[in-house]
C-alpha cells in the first residue's frame, strides 16, 4: 500500500523512471550502432590491406607460386560466374517450382496434404543444415556417385563420357608434334607402322612418312618434319568440347555448382513462397472465376505478379552462393589455378571465396594483401547483385502503392 | 478474344462464336505441370534423404571398423584422427567442446547485442536511424563467412585480442567474436520481427497505465514476443554450430578440451575442412569415414536445434488478431 | 506488371552477358599464360599428386614447362606423400611427389595393381627446426632434446624441463601432419628405433598446410616447429632456425644450401623424389614433362628454394628412364628400408623392380 501511495504521490520517482527509460534509449542506440562500427572497421581494415593491390593484373591474372605481384583472380572470377550460373540454372527452376507446389496447389486429399506438410517442414529444417554437410553430400553424390561408378584413372578414358574427341599425337624427327584422330581411345598408346594422315601444328594435313628403322635419318628439315621411324609411339590426348561430360562428375565445377544449388535451394523456396503469398487472393479468384485452370491462373496471373519478389529472393540467394567456400572446398578441393582455364564443366576451377581462403592462409605477406584485394572484388560483386535486388524491390513497391 | 466482327448481329444461337480453348487440353497441361512441380518438391525431400542415408551408411564404415569401439567415440577425451600414426583416440568431446566454446563466445556477443538492437529498432528508432541501421545489418548479413574469417585472423587476433593477453595465433576467442558478428544480423532481424508482431494495443495499454517506455518494453513487449525471440536465438545457435570458414581460418587445428579462449580449438566443422584441405580423402580409410561420423553428429545437433526452434515458434506463438 | 517482367528479363540478359564475358575470360588468361614465344603445340594433361614439400618444386616445374608447352594442363596438388602413393597405386595420377622413399606396403599395393613406377630423386631438403624470432635462449638442440619435445612418451610441456636454464614457459609445437613425408622423416630420426611416435596432444598443432605452421611459429614467442627447408628459406627474416647437433660428430650445424648438399647437416638432410607412373610415361606429354623436369632439375630446385642434387644423380635417373628400369632403390629384397646418402643408395645394383 505504502509503495503504491509513494508511486502516486512522489513525482520524483516518476522523474527517475523517466530518466531511466531515456538512459536505456541512449544505451540501446549506442549498442545498436555497434553494428555500424563493426561494418566500418571490417570494410576499413580490408580496404587498408588490399586497396593498393587492386589492379588490372589482379583482375585478369592467375595464381603464381611465390609471386603475389604477378598473381591474379581472372580464373577465379570466371569460375565464380560459371558456378553461379550452374547453381542458378538448377536451383531457381526447382526452387520456384517447389514454392508453386506448396503455395498454389493446396492439397485436395490426405496423401497430398501429408506430402505438403512434409515438404514444408523439411525445407525449414534444410535451411538450418550447415553448408559443409551439403559439401560432403556433393562429394558423395556428385564426385564419387556413391562409389557406384569406377573413379577415373589417369591412363584410361572414363567409361561413360560425351563431348570429348580423342587424338593421337606423336613427335616427328623434326621435333614437330603432329596429331591424328584416335578411333579407339581405350588404346592409349599406338605404334605407328603405316603411313597415316596427320595434322601439322600449322593446321595443314599431310601424309606422315614412316621410315623403316634400318634407314638412315633424313637430312632435309622439311622431310624430317613429316617423318617418323617405324614403331614410333603415338599417345592419346583429349580435346574437350564445351559440352564435355563424364560420369562420375569428379571434382569439377559441375559438381560444385550442383552442390551450391542444394545449399541455396531452401532459401530460394522460402523467398519464392513469401513472394507468392504477397499476391492478393482476389487476383487468383478472378482468374479462376473466369474459368482458368489452376495452372493457367499461376502462369497468367500469379507468376507475373510475383516475379519481382521472386527475382529479389533469387538474387539474394545467388549472392549467398557466390560467397560460399566450405562446400566448394569439400567438393572441388582448394584449387589455385589451372593451366588451360575452364574448357568444359568437367574442369576444376578456382573460385573467388576459395582463392581468398587459400591466400589468407599463405605465409607470404603479399598474398595476405592480395586476399584482401580479392575480398574487395567479391564485395563489390555482391554489392552490385544486392543493388539490383533492391532496385527491383523498390520499383515493385512503387508500382504497388 | 472474340473473333466476331464488330457491328455484326449476334446469331440466335446463344453459344458464343469465338473459339473456346480446349479445356481438355488445359486439363492435361495442368496435370503435367502439377507432376513437374511435384518432382521439384521431391528434390528437397531427396536431398534430406540423401544426407541421412549417406551419413548413416558411411559413418557405419567408421563405427563398424575393427579399429573402432563405438563406446570410446562418446567417452574418450582425446581426438587424434589424422594426427597420429600410433594408437588412435577418437573421442568426439574435444571437437564438440571446441564447437561449443566458439559458439558460446559467439552467443555471448550476438544475443545481447542483437536483442538490444532489435528492441531499439522496433521500439525507439526514428525513421532516420532506421534507414542507417537496417541497410548496415543487411550488408553485414551478406558478408561471406570467409571474409569474416580473414577479418578474425588478420584483424581481431593481432589488433584486438593480442594486446589483451597471451592469445595464440589461432584461438577460440577471435573465431568466436567473428562468428558472433555473423550471427548478429540474424538475431536482430528475427527478434525484431517477433517484437513487431506484438500488437500496438498492448503497448498502448501499458502506456495508459502510466508505464514508461523502458517498463513497457521489458515487462510487456519482450514477454509477449518471447517465443519468437527464443526461436531466433536457437536459429542463430544452429548457424553458429555449423559455421565453417571462420573456424577453419581463425581457430587453429588442434582439438583441445579446455575452456581457455586463448587456446586454439578445433570444431567439428573445422576438423572436416582441415581433413578436406590436407588430405586426398581416399574412400576406405578410417580418416575418410571419420568425416562422416563427425558430420553425422553435427547434422543431428543442428537438426535438433532447428527443429526445437521451429516447434517453439509454431507451438508457443501468441496469436494476436 | 509488364514492367516487372521486363526488368527481370533485362536482368537475365545482363547475367547472360556477364557469363559470355567470363567464358572468354579463361581463354584470355590462357593466352597470356602461354605467350607467343613459339610454344610447342603439345597437348594433353598431367596429374601430379603427393607431398606438400615437393609441391613447390613440381609447381615450379609446371610453370616453367608451360612456358614452352602452353597446351599442356599441369595440375599439381600436395596432399601428403602417403596419399600420393595411394593415388599412384590406384592409377589416378601420372606423377607422385614424395618427401621420403616408398614404403614396402606402398610398393606392394602398386605391384598388386600392376603399376610400374620410376623413382627419380629431384632435390635435397634440409628439414629445418625453427623457433620464434624473439626466442633468445635456444641456440642449438640435440637429438635427445628434440625427442623430449616431440616424442609422445616424453612430451614435456615446459621449456625448463628440456633445459633447466631455459624459462619456465609453456611450449607450443607446430608440426606437419601424419600424411606428410616430413612427419614420417622426423619420426624416423627421433622415434623409429624405439618404435615411438610424434606426440599428438594439446601442445602440438599438426597440419598438412605448412603455411599454417609458419604462421603459428611466427606468432608465438615460446613456440617451436619444423618443416621443409624452403618454407624456412621463404620466411628467413621472420623465423629463427636452430642448429642441430650431429650425434656422430657432436657439432652443431645450421641448415644452409652448403651444409645440406655436403651432408654435414645430419641427420635431418634428406632427398626428395618424384615417382612416375610408367604407363603414363608412354604418353607424349608426360614423357616431355618428366624429361624437362629432370633436365632442368637443378634450376627448378633452386627456383623453389631447395638444394639441387649432384649432376651424377640426375644422370643416373636419366639412365633408369632410358633403360625403362622401374622400381625402387630404397627397399632391399626383404622389403627392409635402405638408408644412407643418395649417392650410395641410388645405384643400379640396388634397384628392385618387383
Amino acid at each position: 500500500m505504502n509503495e503504491r501511495k509513494q508511486f502516486y504521490e512522489n513525482p520524483r520517482s516518476e522523474e527517475n523512471r523517466k530518466k531511466k527509460s531515456n538512459a536505456f534509449a541512449t544505451v540501446c542506440l549506442l549498442i545498436a550502432s555497434l553494428a555500424v562500427v563493426i561494418l566500418v572497421t571490417l570494410i576499413g581494415s580490408i580496404v587498408a590491406s588490399g586497396g593498393n593491390w587492386l589492379s588490372w593484373e589482379l583482375l585478369t591474372g592467375v595464381h603464381r607460386e611465390d609471386n603475389p605481384e604477378g598473381s591474379g583472380i581472372g580464373q577465379a572470377i570466371a569460375g565464380s560466374l560459371v558456378l553461379c550460373f550452374i547453381c542458378g540454372a538448377v536451383a531457381l527452376p526447382v526452387g520456384i517450382g517447389t514454392a508453386l507446389f506448396l503455395e498454389e496447389f493446396k492439397p485436395t486429399n490426405r496423401i497430398v496434404g501429408w506430402l505438403h506438410s512434409l515438404v514444408q517442414l523439411n525445407i525449414n529444417n534444410l535451411a538450418g543444415v550447415p553448408s559443409i554437410v551439403y559439401g560432403i553430400l556433393g562429394l558423395t553424390a556428385f564426385v564419387y556417385m556413391f562409389g557406384l561408378i569406377e573413379p577415373i584413372q589417369a591412363n584410361n578414358p572414363p567409361s561413360i563420357e560425351i563431348g570429348a574427341t580423342y587424338f593421337y599425337q606423336t613427335k616427328t624427327l623434326g621435333g614437330k608434334w603432329v596429331t591424328f584422330p584416335a578411333e579407339d581411345p581405350e588404346q592409349t598408346i599406338l605404334k605407328i607402322n603405316e603411313p597415316v594422315e596427320v595434322t601439322m601444328p600449322s593446321g595443314e594435313i599431310v601424309m606422315l612418312n614412316v621410315l623403316p628403322k634400318s634407314e638412315p635419318s633424313p637430312r632435309d628439315d622439311a622431310v624430317r618434319d613429316v617423318t617418323v621411324f617405324e614403331g614410333a609411339n603415338a599417345s592419346t590426348f583429349r580435346k574437350n568440347s564445351p559440352i564435355h561430360f563424364h560420369l562420375p562428375f569428379s571434382k569439377s565445377v559441375l559438381s560444385a555448382g550442383l552442390t551450391l544449388a542444394l545449399v541455396i535451394l531452401p532459401i530460394v523456396i522460402i523467398a519464392s513462397q513469401e513472394a507468392l503469398r504477397a499476391v492478393p487472393d482476389s487476383l487468383r479468384e478472378a482468374s479462376l472465376g473466369l474459368g482458368a485452370t489452376r495452372w493457367q491462373t499461376v502462369r497468367g496471373t500469379v507468376l507475373p505478379a510475383a516475379i519481382p519478389g521472386i527475382m529479389t529472393g533469387a538474387i539474394l540467394s545467388m549472392s549467398r552462393a557466390v560467397g560460399e567456400a566450405a562446400p566448394i572446398i569439400a567438393v572441388m578441393g582448394s584449387v589455385a589455378g589451372t593451366t588451360t582455364g575452364l574448357t568444359s564443366l568437367m574442369d576444376k576451377s578456382p573460385v573467388l571465396p576459395v582463392m581468398i581462403f587459400r591466400w589468407a592462409g599463405e605465409e607470404n605477406p603479399g598474398f595476405e594483401h592480395l586476399s584482401a584485394a580479392a575480398i574487395i572484388v567479391l564485395l563489390v560483386f555482391l554489392l552490385i547483385m544486392n543493388s539490383i535486388a533492391i532496385l527491383i524491390r523498390y520499383r515493385h513497391e512503387k508500382k504497388q502503392s | 478474344m472474340s473473333t466476331a466482327e464488330p457491328g455484326k448481329m449476334l446469331p440466335v444461337d446463344p453459344r458464343p462464336t469465338y473459339q473456346l480453348r480446349s479445356t481438355a487440353n488445359a486439363r492435361i497441361w495442368q496435370r503435367f505441370m502439377l507432376f513437374l512441380l511435384t518432382l521439384c518438391a521431391l528434390v528437397s525431400i531427396a536431398t534430406t534423404a540423401g544426407i541421412i542415408i549417406m551419413l548413416v551408411y558411411e559413418s557405419a564404415g567408421f563405427f563398424l571398423n575393427e579399429q573402432i569401439e563405438v563406446g570410446r567415440f562418446f567417452t574418450d577425451t582425446k581426438w587424434t584422427v589424422g594426427q597420429t600414426q600410433g594408437e588412435l583416440s577418437y573421442g568426439i568431446w574435444p571437437l564438440v567442446s571446441g564447437t561449443f566454446r566458439i559458439t558460446g563466445i559467439a552467443m555471448l556477443i550476438s544475443l545481447p547485442i542483437g536483442l538490444i538492437t532489435a528492441v531499439y529498432l522496433s521500439e525507439y528508432a526514428s525513421q532516420r536511424t532506421r534507414s542507417i541501421l537496417k541497410p548496415t545489418l543487411e550488408i553485414l548479413a551478406g558478408i561471406p563467412t570467409v571474409v569474416l574469417g580473414f577479418f578474425a585472423v588478420k584483424f581481431i587476433t593481432p589488433w584486438l585480442l593480442a594486446p589483451l593477453g597471451d592469445f595464440k595465433t589461432f584461438n577460440a576467442g577471435a573465431a568466436g567474436i567473428a562468428v558472433g558478428i555473423l550471427c548478429l544480423p540474424l538475431v536482430t532481424s528475427l527478434a525484431e520481427d517477433a517484437l513487431r508482431a506484438v500488437p500496438v494495443s498492448l503497448r498502448e495499454g501499458s502506456y495508459g497505465l502510466g508505464a514508461t517506455k523502458l517498463e513497457t518494453t521489458i515487462k510487456v513487449v519482450i514477454p509477449a514476443a518471447l517465443s519468437g525471440i527464443i526461436s531466433a536465438f536457437l536459429l542463430a545457435l544452429a548457424r553458429a554450430v555449423g559455421e565453417t570458414m571462420v573456424v577453419a581460418l581463425a581457430a587453429g587445428s588442434s582439438p583441445t578440451l579446455t575452456l581457455d579462449p586463448r587456446q586454439p580449438s578445433q570444431t567439428m566443422t573445422g576438423f572436416i575442412v582441415e581433413t578436406f584441405k590436407s588430405e586426398a580423402v581416399t574412400p576406405g580409410t578410417v580418416n575418410y569415414y571419420s568425416i562422416y561420423a563427425v558430420a553425422a553428429v553435427l547434422f543431428l545437433l543442428t537438426f535438433t536445434i532447428t527443429l526445437i526452434g521451429q516447434i517453439i515458434r509454431l507451438r508457443y506463438r501468441e496469436v494476436y488478431e | 506488371m509488364k514492367n516487372g517482367v521486363l526488368s527481370a528479363a533485362a536482368l537475365l540478359a545482363v547475367f547472360g552477358l556477364l557469363l559470355v564475358g567470363c567464358d572468354s575470360g579463361p581463354d584470355a588468361g590462357g593466352g597470356e599464360n602461354g605467350g607467343d614465344n613459339g610454344g610447342s603445340n603439345l597437348s594433353g594433361s598431367i596429374t601430379i599428386e603427393g607431398s606438400s614439400t615437393v609441391e613447390p618444386i613440381s609447381t615450379k616445374a609446371g610453370e616453367e614447362f608451360n612456358k614452352d608447352y602452353p597446351g599442356v594442363n599441369v595440375a599439381v596438388s600436395g596432399q601428403g606423400t602417403g596419399n600420393g602413393f595411394k593415388a599412384l597405386s590406384k592409377k589416378e595420377c601420372d606423377v607422385s611427389g614424395a618427401s621420403r622413399p616408398i614404403k614396402a606396403s606402398e610398393r606392394d599395393a602398386c605391384n598388386e595393381a600392376g603399376l610400374r613406377f620410376y623413382e627419380i630423386p629431384v632435390a635435397y631438403d634440409g628439414l629445418s627446426i625453427v623457433v620464434n624470432k624473439a626466442n633468445d635462449f635456444v641456440d642449438q638442440l640435440t637429438v635427445e632434446q628434440l625427442k623430449m619435445i616431440f616424442r609422445e612418451d616424453m612430451a614435456v610441456t615446459m621449456w625448463n624441463e628440456v633445459d633447466p636454464s631455459w624459462p619456465e614457459e609453456e611450449i607450443t609445437i607446430y608440426a606437419p601432419g601424419v600424411a606428410s613425408g616430413t612427419h614420417d622423416y622426423f619420426r624416423e630420426v627421433i622415434g623409429k628405433k624405439d618404435d615411438k611416435n610424434i606426440r599428438s596432444d594439446e601442445t602440438i598443432t599438426l597440419s598438412e598446410d605448412d603455411k599454417l605452421l609458419v604462421t603459428g611459429v611466427k606468432g608465438e614467442e615460446f613456440s617451436i616447429g619444423f618443416f621443409g627447408f624452403s618454407y624456412y628459406k621463404e620466411n628467413e627474416d621472420d623465423l629463427k632456425v636452430v642448429p642441430i647437433v650431429d650425434p656422430n660428430t657432436g657439432e652443431a650445424v645450421t641448415p644452409t644450401e652448403a651444409t645440406i648438399e655436403s651432408g654435414e647437416y645430419a641427420p635431418f638432410s634428406r632427398p626428395l623424389f618424384i615417382y612416375v607412373n610408367a604407363e603414363s610415361y608412354q604418353r607424349a606429354e608426360v614423357a616431355e614433362f618428366v624429361d624437362f623436369y629432370l633436365e632442368n632439375a637443378a634450376m627448378i630446385a633452386e627456383g623453389a628454394r631447395y638444394v639441387p642434387l649432384p649432376a651424377e644423380i640426375y644422370a643416373a635417373a636419366r639412365d633408369r628412364l632410358d633403360k625403362d628400369m622401374s622400381g625402387t632403390h630404397y627397399l632391399d629384397e626383404e622389403g627392409e628400408k635402405r638408408s644412407g646418402p643418395v649417392s650410395d643408395v641410388y645405384v643400379e645394383g640396388n634397384l628392385i623392380s618387383e
